[in-house]
């Protein structure tokens, strides 16, 4: 018989990118604000669902360790393609050395990896640590800024995107951990009969306590959280229409770098 | 001395330039001042600006169908100006008015008739051809996604549509008030700009001018409140206004969505502005080939009252600010989502928050006032973009012939619509009316 292969998608809840943030106190944020699921988790999400199509039993369980509202950005992980999810709650911040281990006991506690996907980073604290922490914990190995991925049983060979424009192809055994770039895919997002079928998808519930995590040797605490004011300036583009466009076009190959 | 002016428009939005060109065509020396830096800076932004003609009552289906020609002969309306900034451009997609129980479109149906609209009845194998997208299922009653009800399979079809081959929306507003603004400068019309209004001077019962926040006095004997959003914070300025009036005007915050087209769909070219009561949601075709989604203000959605000083400060926090928010992203993506199967929504928001200048029936007051000289084209309700140049037409009429000695509460000033031909009773619009319940009271006017 076919074994199940479970890929395990962990999933962070973050704050839109778009909303205006605010400074609570010494070291939190305003949270009457819109959260949602970090971005390059998306584009992992997105990743596990194609991977599934290609494997003849494939579950995608998505991990989110958050506070109890982040069971939105989870429903928005199942709505998108995982089977179900596993919400380990917590009341407090926790660096990424805390963060890997009760992801991995969580992913342990529900069965064993056959692959792990993140996103290459968070869009609030921007650690980038997680992903190599939890690969460290599993003794697997790990790759980041991945653009794509092919599996065999138990190979994946995986380009990764290193400064712009050189890439790198990795081959990795199985299981792993892969960090999604945004090069890897389009986001896949639900439509509405997908949203209503995820509404009956099961999340399991997991209070941080029970999972009894030992206290690292030393850990990271944020002391003070300010907000970083970037000041821009316009300049004005002149010249002939092809003029302008050929300046533009160079300025989003140069300097933004997204074309 | 004070610098002097015929009069002293507030507001350089869709609806005050007009109003400027208007005046300024027969011969007012007038002066626009706006607290943005640019027309069109503020709530006209933030505008759908579509352009259909279904409206609640048989004058508001006459004055929009009177808008249609301008934007259709937009250059000519302009007089040919030159804006460097171009100008605005009128997509005409055609208009599809969904039959549900959340229109009265019979009433809507009499009206086009009455008025001479041109339109079609579409079954709904016709909407499909045009429209191939369409889950033609009815939805009705309007839910919140927190409802779980809102998930409920739907048992019956909708009834067809009603088609408008002349409808669709101005691809950037804020560009319409731009260009206006041009034209008016062109017959002598003056704008000030990041020029905030802290007072309006009166005497004798008489408006004598405005105050500026860094104290600049100008007088004119006519003052015009065009503010959007800020109209009640302008007539609380005035003397004996705001109390004259028995409807008032608020702001309301309202979001609009942007949600990607089905990949198989070119709603860009192939789409139409669509108004569909079932589902509470009006959509227009937006560049990138996106749905912009509005609301038609279902009953179950909260409506969010807000200071509008407060609200373009950005102050933060939900319902104050202008971030979009996530369950009205939802609310309203979803609902859409049920009428497109294949629409996939984002977990990110993306649209556009503004706010409406509402009066209490959705229906604007374009009058005079209880201060002598002292004039208002509020409580647009965000219904009036399409409307902006016929109230430009209409407000420099009804000024110049209050000036002129009309008593305008007495003896209703009587507006002759160019292309139309109808007659219009403005007093239809007046401050002192009784809450017109023919409205729809919502942004459907």
């Amino acid at each position: 018989m076919v074994r199940w292969m479970k890929i395990y998608v962990c999933v962070k809840h973050v704050p839109d990118s778009a909303a205006t943030i605010t400074v609570k106190g010494e070291n939190e944020i305003e949270e009457g604000i819109t959260f949602l699921m970090n971005p390059y988790d998306e584009h992992a999400v997105t990743e596990a669902r194609r991977l599934k199509t290609t494997l003849p039993r494939a579950e995608i369980i998505a991990v989110c360790l958050s506070r109890p509202e982040a069971e939105s950005t989870l429903r928005s992980a199942l709505a998108m393609g995982a089977d179900r999810g596993i919400l380990v709650t917590t009341a407090q911040h926790h660096d990424a050395i805390m963060t890997a281990r009760i992801l991995m006991r969580a992913i342990v506690q529900d069965g064993h990896p056959d692959l792990i996907l993140t996103g290459k980073e968070s869009i609030d604290s921007e650690g980038m640590q997680t992903m190599f922490r939890l690969a460290h914990l599993f003794d697997m190995p790990a790759a980041t800024n991945v653009v794509k991925i092919e599996t065999t049983a138990n190979r994946a060979l995986v380009t990764c995107e290193k400064e712009a424009g050189v890439r790198e192809i990795l081959k990795l055994g199985m299981p792993c951990v892969l960090a999604a770039g945004k090069g890897l895919n389009t986001p896949r997002y639900p439509t509405f009969p997908e949203i209503v079928k995820s509404r009956k998808k099961e999340i399991k519930t997991v209070g941080v306590e029970s999972l009894n995590i030992s206290t690292p040797a030393s850990s990271v605490k944020r002391v003070h959280l300010a907000p970083a004011l970037e000041k821009r300036s316009p300049r004005e583009i002149s010249g002939t229409t092809l003029s302008i466009a050929e300046q533009l076009v160079t300025i989003l190959k140069e300097k933004a770098r997204v074309i | 001395m004070n610098q002097q002016y015929d009069a002293i428009i507030i507001g350089a939005g869709v609806i005050g330039a007009p109003i400027a060109y208007e005046l300024s065509k027969k011969g007012y020396k007038t002066l626009s001042v706006d607290k943005r830096p640019d027309a069109g800076e503020g709530s006209t932004a933030g505008s759908c600006a579509i352009v259909r003609a279904h409206y609640s009552t048989e004058d508001g289906v006459a004055f929009a169908y009177e808008g249609f020609k301008y934007w259709l002969d937009w250059e000519n309306y302009l007089d040919h100006v030159v804006d460097e900034k171009g100008l605005a451009k009128y997509m005409n997609t055609g208009s599809i008015l969904i039959k549900s129980q959340g229109h009265k479109w019979r009433d809507v149906k009499k009206h086009y008739d009455a008025v001479g609209v041109a339109y079609e009845e579409w079954d709904n194998e016709t909407i499909l051809k045009h429209v191939p997208v369409l889950d033609l299922h009815e939805f009705w009653p309007v839910r919140r996604p927190e409802d779980p009800t809102f998930f409920d399979e739907p048992e019956t079809e909708l009834e067809g549509a009603l088609f408008c081959p002349e409808g669709g929306y101005v691809n950037d507003p804020a560009l319409s008030a731009h260009n206006i603004m041009r034209a008016a400068e062109a017959k002598g019309a003056e704008f000030m700009f990041n020029a905030e209004v802290v007072d309006i001077r009166s005497a004798d019962g008489k408006v004598q001018g405005i105050t500026l926040a860094d104290g600049t006095r100008i007088d004119a004997p006519v003052v015009v409140n065009c503010a959007g959003p800020h109209s009640y914070k302008i007539n609380q300025m005035a003397e004996s206004v705001w109390e004259g009036c028995n409807i008032k005007t608020k702001a309301l915050r309202h979001e609009v969505m942007y949600c990607p087209c089905p990949e198989d769909y070119d709603y860009l070219n192939d789409g139409y502005h669509q108004s569909d009561g079932d589902i509470g949601c009006y959509i227009r075709p937006e560049t990138g080939n996106l749905f912009l989604i509005g609301s038609e203000d279902p009953d179950c959605d909260p409506q969010e009252w807000v200071d509008p000083d407060e609200f373009y400060a950005g102050k933060g926090g939900h319902g104050r600010d202008n971030q979009l928010t996530d369950e009205q992203w939802k609310a309203q993506c979803y609902r859409l989502a049920r009428r497109i199967p294949s629409l996939q929504v984002p977990n990110q928001p993306n649209g556009v928050v503004d706010l409406y200048d509402c009066s209490d029936d959705w229906i604007p007051v374009y009058d005079k006032s209880d201060l002598g000289g002292f004039y208002m084209a509020v409580g647009t309700s965000g219904n009036q973009y399409k409307n902006a140049p016929v109230v430009g037409a209409m407000m420099a009429e009804l000024i110049d012939a209050c000036e002129k000695g009309l008593d305008h509460d007495k003896d209703p000033f009587q507006f002759t619509m160019k292309y139309t031909g109808r007659k219009l009773n403005v007093g239809f619009f007046s401050r002192k009316r009784e809450i017109n319940y023919n409205s729809s009271f919502s942004v459907n006017g």
